[in-house]
């Protein structure tokens, strides 16, 4: 035991500084999130996440889809097929649209500008 | 009756945003009752063929009617508990940890106290 303790007194374990602190992907607690409404992501990865969304469609292709397309006019999709696109985003953002803002989410941009704009949008 | 006055296309545009916002409510219903996804996804395809088959109808009157009875159903069918986003009114986390006001912060000093 007096072995032990003298053995630990000498021995040094260099301790480094995990630049892990800054990456938002990984806090490590230094930064720690109160509330579920400060996370929030930037606007390349929302656009990602919708163009994935909108390409795994089945009843799209996935080479037309850009940034600016409309769902009805230039991926000749059906009001009710917008529907189902926005349920997939909402799924996909774990977001709830009240039904009148949906209704309004005609094409990318609509989607990319309300889900950033959205407070809850959660990074998982 | 398909003369195409502003009354009459006002009229089926109505009718259109009711019919969008009916097959959303429905969709939802049908993913709480049917948990599993291929479950969801068969489901999701008989409601849409539903939908699909009275695609065509051009007067406005049946068309209500079919709404009115689209809604009925719905009403009767809607889950006693369905998943609400936590974060949305309704849900479990709604309102639970309120972004703190500017200016508060937490400081780890671990107890050490100002005279040490």
């Amino acid at each position: 035991m007096a072995l032990r303790a003298a053995v630990l007194r000498h021995v040094r374990v260099a301790v480094q500084t995990r630049g892990l602190e800054s990456n938002p992907w990984f806090p490590s607690g230094s930064i720690r999130l109160m509330s579920s409404h400060d996370d929030h992501l930037t606007k390349e990865e929302v656009a990602d996440r919708v163009l994935s969304v909108i390409k795994s469609f089945p009843k799209v292709d996935p080479s037309r889809v850009t940034p600016e397309v409309h769902f009805q006019k230039d991926l000749g999709l059906d009001s009710l097929d917008n529907v189902e696109i926005v349920m997939a985003l909402e799924e996909e953002f774990k977001l709830e649209i009240p039904d009148k803002e949906a209704d309004k989410i005609d094409s990318c941009n609509l989607a990319i500008e309300y889900i950033h704009n959205h407070p809850t949008v959660q990074l998982i | 009756m398909s003369v195409a006055t502003a009354t009459y296309l006002v009229r089926r545009a109505a009718q259109k945003e009711r019919v969008r916002i009916l097959y959303r409510r429905a969709l939802k219903d049908t993913l709480n009752w049917a948990v599993h996804r291929h479950l969801f996804y068969e489901d999701a395809d008989l409601l849409r063929a539903r939908f699909e088959t009275n695609k065509h109808v051009e007067d406005p009157d049946t068309i209500d009617r079919m709404i009115a009875d689209g809604e009925v159903q719905y009403n009767k069918w809607r889950h006693p508990d369905p998943y609400i986003v936590p974060w949305a009114p309704g849900g479990s986390k709604f309102t639970r940890n309120p972004a703190p006001p500017e200016g508060i912060e937490i400081v780890y000093n671990y107890g050490r106290e100002d005279n040490d």
